[in-house]
């Protein structure tokens, strides 16, 4: 009986209304911010707003190593922590939130399927082309990780992020591919995409779900930064269904509450 | 066309045509798609021409190892097991692979290699048993290695252990991937249509070791037997496109109960080689110390030779222990 109430009892806390103050922190949006990490968090927002979650953005030269896991971005909700895109759609369902809930299973199945394309193509060929490639590295990632710190220490942290990512590569078999394969791998996820949306205005029917908020994050973000080279933004600018799919959240989504 | 691809794979076990993931994606793919290749099964890495498995290496002597380059490649070559995909299939293909790697494999390279009883019960004892004389010593300690800092870049953690927190959210996270792709596959024979293509290559590799193997800690494998339309997926690709292989897997079961003694005939040649070596590396120890403090000064020769023996004990009896785990 008591273990029963107990359960009860923490299901209301976690069915405990959205706070005002919820609060998402990423690192510095001008001068610090990488392509990944800023697609990650711009996903994140994406996702709350569609879900009517308000959240306010706090920007922290220190969020990496603010955040549970390392990774960004990460909310604070309440007393409670959550990171990354995944963790944070959990934790919204568990208070009544939730975007997927219209689906059968293969369509959720689907659905896990895609996203995972996304972190899987898209994130890793970001990761790739921030890190791996030397131009890249050398004149945006190195110098915009390092701004907040002074002299050694940028040096060292940037290399050891840069060591990190590289090492990570060689273990998924990235390693070895050159930027024209990455590009490729791109441009065949792009096209999966854009095959997978088709006509329709978000992925799944008339809805959004987190896929989309995951998709905008990513091809949004990688269509309005500027990197040594525009071939990434290039590769996406074809397939002309994901540039009106991204158009239309950022009015939906974006556009009604500044103005 | 000229001589046929070589495709170098680990062996298999337990009814498999292969041990490792990859290399049973690239088989059961060039099996769907009828692709020729000379088939090397070999159980050293380093006769392999790329020095990992699998590797294929093409009649222009090019050599391919990641099982996505050895696919692509077939493709080229016009054996496509894709040919009858739409474009949104190919689509849901490339999302399903992804969700595979993700999701799956960590939980699998956790299950053979980090959890200390199917390692050391299991993985450790097959890759010793199979690899040749002095690597077995040396390669199975370095690939769980590898395997660990893979699992660990992967996870973006780098002091991550084996512990029931992590395997706890590993095999919830492989639970929900299978659940997912049994919802996909439905009461389907294949994924996609009647023939298979190059997911149900991977879905078969990924979830046929999971099956198959017989670890001493089998929860996914319990997950997965308990996912009707998934385990026979896998079972029916095995006799369908691995016949000879389940066959061979079939006679050694009826005829491995009655066998403890066959078996301990089968081991004695490779435990008097073991046996042998021992005795002779032992032997060259004492040698070496022997002569080595007997060439800096003669007088104490004798006395080394008086000590020696402990040493000859101490290491035959270590031995001795050796075997009988292995």
């Amino acid at each position: 009986m008591s273990l029963a109430a107990e359960a009860f009892v923490s299901q209301m806390a976690a069915a405990e209304p959205w706070p005002e103050s919820a609060t998402l922190y990423q690192p510095l949006k001008e001068d610090q911010i990488l392509l990944s990490d800023c697609a990650s968090s711009l996903a994140v927002q994406a996702y709350l707003r569609m879900c009517g979650l308000p959240v306010q953005v706090v920007c922290k030269s220190n969020a990496e190593y603010m955040s549970p896991s390392g990774k960004i971005p990460f909310i604070h909700v309440g007393n409670q922590v959550v990171s990354e895109l995944g963790p944070i759609v959990q934790f919204t369902k568990a208070k009544g939130n939730s975007l997927s809930d219209g689906l059968d299973d293969v369509q959720r199945a689907e659905m896990k399927a895609y996203m995972e394309l996304v972190n899987n193509m898209l994130l890793t060929a970001e990761l790739y082309i921030q890190w791996c490639d030397d131009a890249t590295a050398a004149e945006i990632s190195r110098p915009r990780y390092s701004s907040p710190y002074s002299w050694p220490l940028s040096n060292i942290l940037a290399y050891q992020k840069q060591w990190e990512v590289r090492r990570k590569m060689n273990a998924i078999g990235w390693g070895g591919k050159t930027l024209e394969q990455v590009y490729e791998d791109v441009t065949q996820c792009c096209q999966a995409l854009s095959q997978r949306l088709g006509t329709q205005p978000f992925f799944f029917n008339k809805q959004p779900t987190e896929l989309d908020a995951l998709v905008f994050g990513h091809l949004f973000t990688i269509l309005t930064t500027r990197l040594t080279s525009t071939e990434l933004a290039e590769r996406i600018k074809s397939y002309s269904n994901l540039l009106s799919f991204c158009r239309r959240i950022e009015q939906t989504y974006f556009e009604d509450k500044s103005s | 066309m000229a001589a046929p691809d070589e495709l170098f794979c680990w062996e298999g076990a337990w009814g498999l045509p292969s041990v490792s993931s990859d290399c049973l994606t690239v088989l059961a793919y060039a099996q769907f798609a009828g692709a020729p290749l000379k088939l090397r099964k070999i159980s050293n890495p380093w006769r392999s021409p790329s020095g990992s498995l699998p590797a294929l290496r093409t009649n222009q002597n090019e050599t391919l190892s990641r099982p996505s380059d050895i696919i692509i490649h077939l493709r080229k070559q016009k054996f496509n097991a894709d040919f009858d995909l739409s474009a949104k299939e190919g689509a849901d293909s490339l999302a399903f692979i992804s969700l595979l790697e993700e999701r799956l494999r960590p939980a699998l390279i956790y299950n053979s290699w980090v959890d200390s009883k199917n390692y050391v019960e299991v993985t450790r004892r097959w890759y010793a048993e199979h690899l040749p004389f002095p690597l077995n010593f040396l390669l199975p300690g370095r690939m769980q290695r590898q395997q660990l800092e893979t699992l660990r870049l992967l996870r973006g953690d780098p002091h991550l252990e084996g512990g029931e927190e992590l395997e706890k959210e590993l095999y919830r996270e492989a639970a929900e991937c299978m659940d997912l792709l049994s919802q996909r596959l439905g009461a389907h024979k294949f994924f996609f249509g009647d023939s298979p293509s190059s997911l149900d290559a991977y879905v078969f590799a990924y979830l046929a070791p999971v099956l198959k193997a017989k670890l001493p800690n089998g929860k996914l494998q319990q997950h997965l037997k308990s996912l009707d339309n998934l385990s026979s997926f896998c079972s029916n690709i095995l006799l369908l496109y691995f016949p000879q292989d389940t066959r061979e897997s079939g006679g050694q079961k009826s005829s491995s109960p009655p066998q403890p003694e066959g078996g301990d005939f089968d081991h004695v040649p490779n435990k008097r080689r073991k046996q042998l070596m021992s005795a002779l590396v032992a032997l060259g120890a004492m040698l070496s110390y022997a002569l080595l403090t007997g060439i800096l000064s003669i007088q104490q020769l004798q006395q080394e030779a008086l000590e020696a023996p402990p040493d000859l004990q101490t290491l035959g009896s270590r031995d001795e222990d050796e075997e009988g785990d292995g």
